[in-house]
């Protein structure tokens, strides 16, 4: 489960996107996944507090997601969020609306047997998300995202033992797109832009997960960690920025659970908290929903 | 062990190609900060600025500046060859700075303020306790850090900047005519014309008198960014001198007159009442208890914890062109009672606005939006001005008067604005019905009349009568400015419509000045 901080809000992305499950030939993998994110404290450049004219500010998405198997070395990925927003004090106006749609391509070049141990593969992962609406990025924290495009390669190491020992570690860069805004002009990084448009850093980063994947059962812990190449820090008692440095180490876990008597249905829920950040929320995500599978998906047996 | 497939080769192959479009995604994307602006081309030099109407002064001689010596004195001709010599061998950085004040000082210089005011544009932070702590002009650096250049505190300052310049530019003209003496380029042909030229006598030098003013005064209106302004005034005058535009006697003089007519308004700055603009505490609820006797609900900070409203005594710091008769005088009528049904009317309106807002009007909410880390509205009126500032070519004096006069009625909005938000101390619609949720952040002072109506309004009167041919895109920015704040959720229609009417009057009063100044 990767979760984009969309200034400091949460969104629920694919699961798949940074996980080293590949479906196998044919096999189509869909679903409908709910997130709920909130935080009441976040970190104004590298100073924690709390705001009372936000209170506690809430992001929620449902997600449409769908995985499909071209080949068993080759899987396409799609998710359409639809996110609304809501802080519970002071006069701002929540958001609400579609956001950014993900496509990705999911390979696995490199496939080694380790003995009688398991499976050791490398996956490579090409992603894309683009705006669906013209939602603006202008009003953090409520804003449903940044409005960028963007454009991630990622690379996952994962072995799978026969009895179901499951290490997953992942790193992605991702670039992204310039950013229009509604005005004319912008105060971000010590500097005065006459311009509506704004510069994007990119983005590192990297995620581990380890524990326990078999017939179908999932149950692992994560850490996760976003580092944003560039980008301003929000300045005292200032309103965050789209451009912002947002960085974040979080911690949580994730299960799948197969519901009996209906394999092809696998309920799913992830947590995740974030523990140290810099202009983001300190937020708390959960995110839960239901994926069926048409054929069965691939045993990641060796 | 490892299996190396066609299929796994396909897919690396993919692969690499993929990034190779990704690193071609990523190609330049950085934005250009500064202004845009065109070597100056002047349509006139304007010679007779010297003898236009004075605002503060007394007239162009009230600060002397002696006569310079002839260009054949033996010190002159080392100024020359000073020139000379830096011309031979200038660097990567000084070229770059010679274009860079090409645009032209005065538009520079407004550029540069704009910054300042979006760098100091934000509120200080809570206390623990939940009181908020004071910006002190004696410990700018601590937090919060002053000034916070809120929307009045801004116009105060673009306007001290803007008519001190103009001032001390009129006096500079008025010798420049009187002592004729001529740029370096003109006395020696072995020295290059690298800025834009003109007919303009270069003594004292215009450049320096603008760094001047802008050193001084902007030091003390934005003490944080004094290494900032210092090298920004020492480059204008390098840039004058290796430009073979003035020569170090020609700065040297211009500095001095420039120095000396910021002194003069420095010392107004002092005295006219914005140190008591603050107001006490018991002041404030003194304008609670007046509304709530004249049968009102008074307005209330929506800030959590709640704020001392801003600058409660701003009305009563000095204006430029109105009297404190004149602001009390055009004082708009009152607003609806907070218990009629036009006001239950005006804020229902408010809450069916913002919550069916299309997409057009929100872009205007965020592009009238000039809240904190902004120019503020004064300043995004500034902004407004420059192209029409650049293409009509005007002189430095010229460019600097247009500045002054938008920026004379802006400072008069903004006290006239401020006397009637606080003789009012009218709610703002997200008091009167908290199920009211905001586009844009809730200015923390009472709604009637409207601050961005009011502003804009009066920056029109001023625009239209200085660019009649682009009177209605001004008009058209002034309807839209005014909008923004209804579909933003943060006034009433009354605010709007009344502020705008306002605003106009206000303007006025700058207009009139202007017709009879003489430079028309």
């Amino acid at each position: 489960m990767s979760v984009v901080l969309a200034g400091l809000c949460a969104v629920g992305k694919a699961q798949t996107m940074e996980d080293g499950v590949m479906l196998s030939q044919g096999t189509l993998c869909a679903g409908a996944l709910y997130t709920h994110s909130q935080w009441d404290s976040y970190w104004e450049g590298s100073l924690q507090r709390v705001n009372g004219n936000v209170g506690t500010v809430t992001t929620q998405a449902v997600s449409a997601m769908a995985n499909y198997g071209v080949r068993d070395w080759l899987n396409v990925l799609g998710s359409v969020p639809y996110v609304w927003t809501n802080a519970s004090q002071g006069v701002l106006h929540g958001q609400s609306g579609f956001q950014d749609v993900s496509l990705a391509v999911k390979a696995t070049p490199l496939r080694m047997k380790t003995g009688q141990f398991g499976t050791l593969r490398g996956i490579a992962l090409i992603a894309t998300s683009l705006p669906m609406t013209d939602y603006t990025p202008d009003l953090l924290p409520l804003s449903i995202g940044l409005h960028s495009k963007t454009l991630t390669g990622r690379g996952m190491v994962n072995f799978l033992s026969r009895q179901g020992m499951y290490v997953n570690a992942s790193a992605a860069y991702t670039f992204r797109g310039n950013v229009t805004l509604d005005r004319p002009y912008y105060y971000t990084n010590g500097q005065l832009y006459l311009s509506n448009e704004v510069a994007m850093p990119n983005v590192f980063d990297y995620s581990v997960g380890v524990g326990y994947y078999h017939h179908d059962l999932k149950a692992i812990g994560t850490f996760a960690a976003q580092q944003t190449r560039g980008g301003g820090d929000i300045r005292r008692q200032d309103m965050p920025f789209v451009s912002n440095r947002m960085n974040y180490q979080a911690a949580g876990f994730e299960v799948q659970y197969p519901i009996p008597h209906l394999r092809q249905l696998q309920y799913w829920v992830a947590y995740r908290n974030v523990f140290d950040g810099r202009n983001v929320g300190q937020s708390s995500t959960i995110t839960t929903g239901m994926m069926i599978t048409l054929h069965r998906e691939r045993q990641t047996t060796p | 062990m490892i299996h190396v497939s066609k299929m796994t080769r396909r897919v690396a192959v993919s692969s690499v190609s993929l990034l190779v479009l990704m690193s071609t995604v990523s190609c330049d994307k950085s934005i250009t900060a500064t202004e845009v602006l065109p070597a100056q081309i002047f349509t006139s030099v304007d010679a007779n600025a010297g003898a236009w109407k004075m605002i503060v002064l007394s007239g162009p001689t009230q600060i002397a500046v002696n006569a310079p010596a002839p260009v054949t004195d033996g010190g002159y001709k080392n100024e020359l060859a000073q020139i000379k010599t830096a011309q031979a061998s200038l660097t990567d950085a000084q070229k770059a700075a010679i274009t860079y004040w090409s645009g032209g000082g005065v538009l520079r210089w407004n550029e540069i303020l704009r910054e300042l005011v979006a760098k100091q544009d934000l509120p200080p932070a809570p206390n623990p306790d939940g009181s908020y702590p004071v910006p002190n002009a004696a410990n700018p650096f601590a937090d919060p850090q002053y000034p916070f250049a809120n929307p009045p505190y801004s116009a105060r300052a673009y306007s001290y900047v803007s008519i001190a310049q103009f001032e001390a530019l009129k006096s500079a003209w008025f010798y420049k005519y009187q002592y004729k003496r001529a740029s370096p380029y003109k006395n020696d042909s072995g020295i290059q014309p690298l800025l834009p030229t003109s007919d303009l006598p270069s003594y004292p030098s215009e450049d320096a008198v603008e760094a001047a003013v802008n050193q001084v005064l902007l030091k003390l209106l934005f003490p944080t960014s004094a290494d900032y302004i210092d090298a920004k005034a020492a480059e204008q005058q390098q840039a004058a001198m290796l430009s073979g535009r003035a020569s170090a006697s020609d700065i040297a003089a211009g500095v001095a007159l420039g120095q000396a007519v910021a002194a003069v308004f420095s010392a107004r700055a002092a005295n006219d009442g914005m140190r008591a603009a603050g107001g006490t505490a018991a002041q404030w609820q003194a304008l609670a208890d007046g509304a709530k006797a004249r049968g009102e609900i008074p307005w209330l900070s929506q800030d959590i914890p709640a704020r001392p409203p801003m600058l409660p005594f701003f009305g009563q710091v000095k204006a430029w062109m109105m009297t404190p008769a004149d602001v009390v005088k055009e004082r708009p009528g009152p607003p609806p009672s907070t218990s009629s049904t036009q006001m239950q009317q005006e804020t229902a309106e408010v809450k069916s606005t913002v919550d069916n807002l299309t997409r057009d009007q929100l872009a205007t909410v965020y592009k009238w939006a000039d809240g904190v880390s902004t120019a503020t509205p004064p300043g995004h009126w500034d902004f407004i001005a420059v192209p029409y500032v650049v293409s009509s070519g005007q002189s430095e004096v010229r460019a600097a008067r247009t500045f002054a006069l938008l920026n004379m009625a802006l400072h008069d909005a903004a006290v006239a604005c401020w006397e009637a938000k606080y003789f009012y101390f009218n709610p703002r619609p997200s008091q009167l019905d908290p199920s009211i949720k905001t586009m844009t952040g809730l200015p923390n002072f009472p709604s009637y009349v409207s601050g961005h109506s009011v502003f804009s309004a009066a920056a029109a009167d001023v625009l239209d009568y200085l660019f009649p041919s682009a009177a209605i895109y001004f008009d058209g920015q002034v309807q839209e400015a005014a909008m923004s704040r209804l579909y933003g959720g943060i006034h009433y229609r009354s605010d709007i419509m009344v502020g705008m009417a306002h605003g106009k009057r206000v303007g006025e009063y700058t207009v009139a000045f202007a017709k009879t100044d003489g430079a028309n």
